[in-house]
């Protein structure tokens, strides 16, 4: 789940910001967060595009279903599905605000809510509308609940497969929720792009956002599905999109995402601050992450159960792993980023 | 059983109501400073006075149900889901000591893991039973077979033991596997919650441990056998953490505590009250079952405790940085805490923390206050329904008071040299 004692943070920062710093000329760090503006904008801008096509493409499999449109709709789902991983490190400003976040994203789910809240919603005579979809929870807003629609084994043999009407229903309906969060997100963006460059704070919430996306990669996407956490055992179910068998693709996109949207600003600011051999090897393990793919693009359930996919899955664990230190150990001590609680603390 | 009240507790709870008094009083001799050493060391009564009761309780417990064994009468069921409750108040307080004392962590799954899977243990209604994904023991139903086979592992459970039980925990490797502790116990005595959103709790009926032909459901025996296994288990399982924890013993938990590195234990005692307040509590048990609207995230759900669940877990935090404790028997544990040292350093902040963590009790009272109303109760998980703006106002407010109070814990540990708020290195090493 991602950090909420943000939430807090940030209305406290944006009105801080709004009382102060007016028209000051930039300074360093403000053009290091000019940077991350313009290109965290062009992943947003990205997302509400997808989500824009998504939502069409339902709407036209809906009316008149088929083969070749339902594999359209498909791979839309998980175009949009993507460009909303490449964002996902973005753990504070517009994204906080009525938990985007989690409507985007509902994970881990482990009592398969989204499931069960399908199952409700699609056998209930209540018409799905886009104000029921707003007061049913996080479980049903986002990106799981059409992967479950589009992808779920169980669902797709039983009479509510799509284009079943309520299933159709869910289906478009969510689409419009999504893409409507992702064009209001890509606005509140823009608008935030003040109190984002002349509060001094967000320079530390951007630095930590990237470090917690790297260890919740590390750690929840990869150790624990692994089975290199707790009781030792390799279970699929618990990464996210297993559904669809794109839960390592999902961690691709989102290396990726770093890489394009905070890498460039955080190796100029370490190279500033003299530390340019570490900003090469951070570079260097970006690229090694990554070079795992395409090899590793397969269903988690493979890679787990395949001995030689799994040895493909330990290179990537490894590289990101590597990855997570650079950045959380050396990078944060370079930079002087004390690292608090968040909300992966539990269990 | 019989309820140990063993000498040492009662005399550190004298001691430490006498050392306080001094402080206050010209007349006495002048107390000796606070010292982030004699934090420590009192950090460890408190922890060791707040098993003891969780110990007392849990015996209290075993003792109901062994009666609820013996005699299957409505009001043995009853008194038996009141000993449960009791039991809970204190244990609950006790969670703030996991985060960051590996040997409280390490050792909390066996007696409080959740959410479970009930289907393990005794039979369920199939069509409102959701369980973990990927668990094959999620219906394996112990209380039913003699035999269970859980993903390629088959145990023999003609006799219901504790140790069969302990071993029976996360089988199939499925965290959701829970097979004792006191989750267990509650599905034992309330049985599955089929209310969702609406009003009520779980409703056994005391006849499903009857014998000969009033028996319902089955097994009636074999559900005694179980739940006297896993009771006498939770007494055991405490009776050694309060071994950990208690005064003149070279080898246990709490001597290395003291006599390590004195910073890095009140980074632990930092670090529990940080991990506990934000993620577990605001995060894991409240915010995600509100944003989902998801009973199956509720805590207590057999019982509908969750209110009160809740409330010790705040009340643990803020017994942690105050150095007090209310016991069981009503006497009050207290001594240097925290709450001195950072006084000493930051009276503002101190002033301030203290301010948040009465707040966050106020709004965890609130919770509490509407789930136990006589005249028109919210539970837990009527609060979390979809559309319920006042429930999820309750819950909202209680989050955000968490919220509050954690950045001030983090401050605190600045205040107090702790830079690193992160333990050891649990969970990274590779």
């Amino acid at each position: 789940m991602q950090p909420i004692i943000r939430a807090f943070c940030a209305s406290t920062l944006a009105v801080a910001a709004s009382l102060s710093f007016a028209d000051a000329p930039m300074d360093g760090p403000q053009n290091t967060r000019a940077g991350w503006h313009a290109a965290i904008q062009s992943g947003y801008d990205l997302l509400a595009e997808e989500t824009t096509q998504l939502a069409e493409h339902a709407s036209s499999y809906c009316t008149a279903p088929d083969e070749q449109l339902r594999a359209q709709l498909e791979q839309h789902w998980r175009d949009a599905f993507m460009a909303w991983q490449q964002v996902r490190f973005v753990d504070f400003g517009p994204v906080e605000n009525n938990n985007l976040a989690w409507q985007f994203q509902f994970w881990p789910d482990p009592k398969n809510l989204v499931a069960r809240k399908a199952g409700y919603l699609t056998n209930s005579d209540q018409p799905i509308t886009a104000d029921l979809i707003e007061q049913s929870g996080v479980a049903v807003q986002g990106f799981p609940m059409l992967e479950y629609l589009l992808f779920d084994e169980a669902l797709s043999n039983s009479k509510n497969a799509l284009p079943a009407p309520h299933s159709c229903a869910l289906l478009t309906t969510v689409t419009r929720h999504i893409a409507e969060n992702s064009k209001q997100l890509s606005d509140d963006w823009h608008s935030f792009k003040t109190p984002y460059l002349n509060t001094e704070a967000y320079q530390v919430s951007t630095l930590k956002s990237a470090m917690a996306a790297l260890e919740i990669l590390e750690e929840k996407r990869l150790a624990k599905p692994m089975g290199l956490r707790g009781n030792g055992k390799r279970n699929p179910y618990i990464t996210d999109a297993w559904r669809s068998g794109t839960s390592a693709l999902s961690v691709e996109a989102t290396l990726r995402g770093l890489q394009q949207h905070f890498l460039p600003e955080f190796l100029k600011l370490l190279e500033q601050k003299g530390e340019a051999p570490l900003a090469q090897r951070i570079q260097r393990q970006f690229e090694a992450a990554l070079d795992n793919f395409p090899g590793a693009d397969r269903p988690m359930a493979t890679l787990l159960s395949d001995d030689n996919a799994f040895r493909t899955l330990q290179g990537l664990y490894v590289d990101v792993s590597q990855l997570t230190t650079l950045f959380n150990d050396q990078a944060a001590v370079a930079l002087g980023v004390v690292r608090g609680f968040n909300s992966s603390d539990g269990d | 059983m019989t309820a140990l009240f063993r000498p040492a507790p009662l005399a550190i709870t004298i001691a430490a109501t006498l050392s306080t008094g001094c402080a206050f009083t010209n007349t006495a001799a002048q107390p000796e400073p606070v010292t982030k050493a004699s934090v420590v060391t009192h950090y460890a009564d408190v922890a060791h006075a707040n098993y003891q009761d969780a110990l007392i309780t849990a015996k209290a417990l075993d003792k109901a149900t062994d009666q609820l064994i013996a005699n299957p009468t409505e009001a043995n069921l009853q008194a038996a889901k009141e000993a449960w409750l009791a039991a809970r108040v204190p244990y609950q307080q006790t969670e703030v000591f996991r985060f960051g004392n590996t040997v409280v962590d390490d050792w909390e799954g066996q007696l409080n893991a959740w959410p479970l899977d009930e289907g393990l243990i005794d039979y369920v209604k199939a069509d409102d039973y959701q369980y973990e994904l990927g668990n094959a023991g999620a219906t394996a139903n112990i209380i039913g077979n003699t035999r269970v086979n859980v993903g390629g592992e088959t145990l023999d459970t003609t006799v219901l033991t504790p140790e069969l039980l302990a071993n029976l925990n996360e089988i199939g490797g499925s965290e959701a596997n829970v097979a004792t502790g006191y989750h267990a116990v509650e599905f034992l005595l309330w049985g599955q919650d089929q209310h969702g959103f609406e009003q009520g709790a779980g409703e056994r009926p005391v006849t499903d441990y009857a014998t000969g032909s009033d028996c319902t459901n089955g097994n009636c025996e074999r559900r005694g056998e179980y739940l006297d296994a896993v009771t006498d288990l939770l007494v055991t399982d405490l009776e050694w953490m309060v071994a950990q924890w208690a005064p003149g013993n070279e080898n246990n938990y709490r001597s290395e505590l003291t006599n390590g590195d004195v910073n890095e234990a009140v980074q632990k005692m930092l670090f529990g009250m940080g991990s506990l307040s934000l993620g577990e509590l605001a995060g894991e048990r409240m915010k995600v079952a509100l944003e989902a609207n998801s009973y199956e995230d509720e805590h207590d759900c057999f019982s509908d405790n969750t209110h009160n669940s809740h409330y010790y877990n705040g009340q643990g935090i803020q017994n942690v940085y105050t150095g007090t404790y209310r016991r069981v028997d009503g006497s009050l544990v207290s001594g240097p805490s925290l709450s001195d040292l950072v006084e000493a350093n930051n009276p503002e902040l101190d002033a301030r923390l203290n301010a948040q963590l009465d707040a966050s009790m106020k709004a965890l009272g609130q919770l509490k206050a509407h789930a136990e109303s006589s005249d028109n109760p919210m539970a837990f998980d009527t609060m979390i329904a979809p559309g319920n703006t006042e429930g999820a106002q309750i819950v909202n407010n209680a989050i955000m008071a968490l919220v509050e109070q954690t950045g001030s814990i983090e401050q605190a540990a600045r205040q107090l040299g702790i830079e690193a708020l992160s333990p050891d290195d649990a969970g990274h090493a590779f």
